[in-house]
């Protein structure tokens, strides 16, 4: 094609400048952002938007573990809620339908601890997201510290679990169905995984 | 549901919105790519969400009769580009200024009265493109730097395919007044140099 749109055509940035392909992480943030979108549409049709049960965790550092649940396993904080009391913070996060309560580790009035202060903890959240292998390399990426690594489980999800920066324990996990239900691949039924 | 064409899987996706996912899947870099050459990559990237938000909540109103829905995801971006007229018009004229440096030099001397050199050329063809009226300049990128055809495009800006070809002529006239376009033979030569080739 030689026309009076060729100097136009020569000009297109990408031949003046090859731009990178696109980095892969990009398109996996910028779609799990949209997911999440046009899942919360479908969770406020479904089931409302307030759980009936919020688990409250304990932190030493609740802000640093805002963060980190954010940026490691993307929990969106609401961040009109946030109350501070005495330089103490207690924070609502959402996580799928469900929310999690983040607050300061405290001995006096709520008696709750953080899993470093003690040594162990009693709880493993379970928590279910969309697209486990988007989910499981951006946490690695971020430097999640990994305790069971990616899987799939006989009970029909795909899962891993990881630990906290203060040790609480987090599960994740996609059901096959959910997986299949968007175009995702899962074990044949004959060929049990593992 | 791989093999769906996208009309069905955005009829899916009005009683099961999650399915609207595969339309991402489908477009996402092509749009992805068309923001970063009128944008840069900065913007390209927040848009990029926009344009799928916005594409998901009109769904409903999309026109199931269009098997393909990227001409609709076109124009959907384009209407979020013209709030970025000024960071498209910075974005051009640092391009035409590599251009001068990097691509080889077009020898316009027998097309046109004059020599225009490459520093000449590209702004002036930057110049030319960023003053067109926004309508012109949106036919005109969408199809000469995407590829849409005429059919596509009206499609895209939700217009005939008349009124595209007369932004088209309308654009072409101006752009062969403020730049001087290169003739066939110089095009010949250009197409045997590598376009992907930098020099620095």
């Amino acid at each position: 094609m030689s026309d009076d749109f060729d100097p136009l055509r020569q000009l297109r940035p990408d031949r003046i400048e090859p731009d990178d392909p696109g980095d892969p992480a990009v398109f996996s943030r910028a779609k799990e952002q949209f997911m999440s979108t046009i899942d919360q549409e479908h969770i406020e049709k479904v089931v409302g938007s307030t759980p009936d049960i919020y688990p409250r965790l304990a932190y030493l550092d609740e802000l640093g573990a805002v963060d980190y649940l954010g940026r490691v396993f993307q929990f969106v904080e609401n961040r009109e809620a946030r109350m501070e009391f005495d330089e103490k913070f207690l924070c609502w996060m959402r996580v799928g339908t469900g929310v999690v309560m983040i607050s300061h580790a405290n001995a006096d009035v709520h008696r709750i601890h953080s899993p470093v202060e003690v040594g162990l903890t009693t709880v493993i959240l379970h928590v279910y997201v969309h697209d486990i292998d988007t989910h499981y390399a951006h946490a690695v990426a971020e430097g999640a510290d990994v305790t069971m690594e990616l899987r799939d489980a006989f009970y029909g999800e795909r899962c891993y679990e990881a630990t906290d920066f203060e040790g609480h324990r987090w599960h994740f996990g996609e059901r096959f169905d959910d997986i299949r239900a968007r175009g995702g691949r899962t074990p044949e039924p004959e060929d049990p995984p593992s | 549901m791989g093999d769906d064409s996208d009309a069905v899987v955005i009829a899916a996706s009005l009683e099961s919105p999650a399915q609207f996912g595969a339309i991402f899947d489908r477009h996402a870099t092509v749009l992805h790519r068309y923001l970063v050459r009128r944008v840069g990559p900065d913007e390209a990237e927040s848009m990029m969400g926009d344009v799928f938000r916005i594409a998901f909540e009109k769904r409903a109103t999309y026109d199931l009769e269009r098997p393909t829905a990227r001409p609709w995801l076109y124009g959907i971006a384009t209407n979020l580009l013209a709030k970025h007229r000024r960071t498209e018009a910075r974005r051009l004229h640092a391009v035409a200024r590599l251009a001068a440096h990097r691509l080889p030099p077009l020898d316009l001397a027998d097309h046109v009265s004059g020599r225009v050199d490459a520093a000449d050329l590209w702004p002036r063809v930057a110049d030319a493109v960023t003053s067109l009226p926004e309508p012109e300049r949106d036919a005109l990128v969408l199809h000469v730097w995407e590829g849409l055809s005429y059919d596509e495009v009206a499609d895209a800006l939700g217009v005939p395919v008349g009124t595209v070809r007369s932004r088209l002529n309308r654009a072409r006239v101006r752009l062969r007044e403020l730049a001087p376009a290169s003739g066939r033979e110089q095009h010949e030569n250009t197409e045997t140099r590598d376009p992907g080739r930098i020099e620095s």
